[in-house]
């Protein structure tokens, strides 16, 4: 159906891209009005109200996945757009995702109790030495937004730590990230670290972070960089159909 | 702004006070709103992190290399961006000699407006006293002849280390008054520091204020903090180099109307685009690359940077925020060097 949320309308001009525009304007044909009024609570970051829908739909016979598709994620696909071209910012990100787990609060057991298989497992964390973490907790988001299982390592995470996380979760991915230069070493450290335990084959690396470049990605021999949230999302979209072709 | 007749004659401290106060100088200085310590010069003069920035003798000797050993026209002692909020409370992780002491900011010493309270012995508190300390040591031995610069946070940087960052810019949507009256209280704290390094001797302040365009767009810098910086300048009565990490082009306009001397800028921004976007209101220090050009690159490479800086205009040369603790020296010397044979070209600049 056309889009009859005037407030959803004036966001999804926001979506420039050809591709992008065709691809999210075809998803939001497939959303009836309320799936739109949670697209557009999200975008906007009203939690409450989002929580308030969510319920109300799952009561009304909606299906978790139906929700989650056509209204959280529709949502989401402006979001990411909106950040990755500067129209928003962290702040109203924050206050989008937020409204997102209000949403995910009531859609998850549903999902879990039925065992859809995610689309794969990454383990994400800071590396060691560095406390900082929003960049990664946007990522973290994104991710699980996109379908992604994602074990969070937090801050100040070690090799080891990756390691160990990588064995007991059978994760495909690592995204590691870095907002000092003097703690962008350890990812390459971390990486080597892999090799010499015998790892490496075992996993793709993915890293970003404010200083973090693509050159410097490359020569630290990661497999991808993300340059932002939503860069991770393809990131990791493109190293796991990598991993399938060589499968 | 150029001048022959200061050509060689000008001290460190002279051209880096003219430059910050836009008049004419020998050359453009070279300087240092943010660390330039490395391990290499730990080592040379036995002051290794984490303790050299707990030790005022040991904080003041590292610090002088900036002028000693690389040449700069700064000497800037402080490291890191720790001091004000370990003083107030905040969880710290000291790391050793390779990382910079750091906050913990996913352990938020306070929660609401109200739990912004001044601590007695803010001053007095190791942290701030170090700084303090060492700023008399320098003004000492070096304050004829070299530009002592102190370092005081801004509120909003403030703000992420004592609230968390995520609960502060969720604030910011939620209740923009009330994050208003934070940046008001939290105020005082930038100026008491402040304050207590200008009378120890600090010539100049650097004020990092992370209101960066990789967190919040330029209308919340127009929101939030411009007039808060606008009133530093009244409060703190020398010389104010403000400094963001990020793409800031989009609010240097704005930073161009607070008065401050000058606006210290990531390389995220190019030289050229950021003199247009200030347009004379402020002057620019900055923005040779770390993380690619200081650290990894060449002193071909680094030289190549600064000539780009000056050839758009930029008023004072320096790093574009603390550089990596294992730059090379090479890299370093490289710059004051490079900004004496273009001045040389362009200004008929002699050392002699």
């Amino acid at each position: 159906m056309p889009i009859v949320n005037e407030g959803l309308q004036r966001e999804f001009e926001w979506v420039t891209r050809p591709g992008e525009q065709k691809h999210i304007g075809e998803a939001l044909d497939l959303a009836d009005a309320v799936m739109q009024d949670i697209a557009y609570a999200l975008i906007t970051g009203q939690h409450l109200e989002v929580d308030r829908i969510t319920q109300e739909c799952l009561n009304n016979g909606y299906t978790a996945n139906h929700i989650l598709d056509h209204g959280l994620l529709n949502g989401m696909a402006i979001v990411g757009v909106k950040f990755r071209d500067n129209v928003i910012f962290v702040p109203e990100v924050l206050v989008a995702a937020r409204a997102m787990k209000a949403g995910m609060a009531h859609i998850e057991p549903i999902l879990s109790a039925s065992g859809i298989e995610p689309i794969g497992t990454v383990i994400m964390g800071t590396v060691k030495g560095d406390l900082h973490d929003i960049g990664k907790n946007l990522c973290i988001m994104m991710l699980r937004g996109a379908g992604w299982t994602v074990h969070d390592l937090g801050v100040d995470t070690s090799p080891e730590e990756f390691a160990d996380a990588v064995m007991e979760h059978e994760a495909q991915l690592i995204g590691m990230s870095a907002l000092l230069t003097t703690t962008m070493p350890n990812m390459g450290r971390t990486i080597a670290y892999f090799e010499d335990i015998g790892l490496r084959d075992e996993v793709r690396f993915m890293v970003g972070g404010a200083p973090v470049t693509r050159e410097f990605a490359d020569e630290m021999g990661a497999d991808g960089y993300g340059e932002n949230a939503v860069e991770c999302v393809e990131t990791a979209s493109d190293l796991l159909n990598l991993i399938k072709e060589l499968a | 702004m150029p001048s022959t007749k200061y050509a060689g004659t000008l001290t460190s401290k002279e051209r880096t006070l003219r430059a910050l106060r836009g008049e004419p100088v020998d050359r453009p200085p070279v300087t240092n709103p943010t660390n330039v310590a490395t391990v290499e010069l730990m080592d040379l003069v036995d002051a290794p992190f984490p303790t050299a920035n707990r030790d005022p003798e040991m904080n003041a000797r590292l610090a002088a290399t900036g002028y000693t050993q690389l040449g700069f026209d700064a000497i800037a002692p402080y490291f890191s961006i720790i001091q004000e909020s370990s003083a107030l409370g905040c969880d710290m992780q000291w790391e050793g000699k390779d990382n910079w002491p750091t906050v913990r900011m996913t352990n938020p010493i306070w929660e609401t407006v109200d739990d912004i309270k001044m601590p007695d012995g803010f001053l007095e508190h190791p942290d701030n006293k170090t700084i303090i300390e060492s700023i008399r040591l320098l003004k000492q031995e070096f304050g004829d002849e070299v530009a002592i610069v102190g370092k005081t946070m801004g509120p909003w940087t403030l703000a992420y280390h004592v609230f968390g960052v995520e609960p502060f810019l969720l604030a910011t949507v939620d209740d923009p008054p009330m994050v208003m009256d934070m940046l008001h209280r939290l105020k005082q704290f930038t100026i008491e520091f402040g304050l207590a390094q200008i009378e120890a001797g600090a010539d100049v302040l650097t004020l990092p204020d992370h209101a960066t365009g990789d967190l919040v767009s330029g209308e919340y810098y127009r929101r939030f903090l411009m007039d808060l910086h606008h009133e530093f300048v009244e409060d703190l009565p020398v010389p104010i180099m403000l400094h963001i990490c990020g793409a800031t082009t989009d609010r240097m306009p704005y930073i161009a109307t607070t008065g401050m001397a000058a606006f210290h800028f990531d390389s995220k921004n190019d030289p050229q685009e950021s003199m247009d976007a200030v347009d004379g209101g402020i002057n620019l220090v900055g923005n040779i690359n770390n993380p690619v050009t200081l650290y990894s690159r060449t002193p071909e490479e680094v030289r190549a940077e600064v000539f780009r800086c000056l050839d758009a205009g930029v008023q004072l040369i320096a790093p574009e925020c603390a550089i990596p603790l294992k730059t090379k020296l090479e890299n370093l010397l490289e710059i004051p060097r490079a900004v004496e044979d273009w001045a040389a070209e362009h200004w008929n600049y002699s050392e002699n």
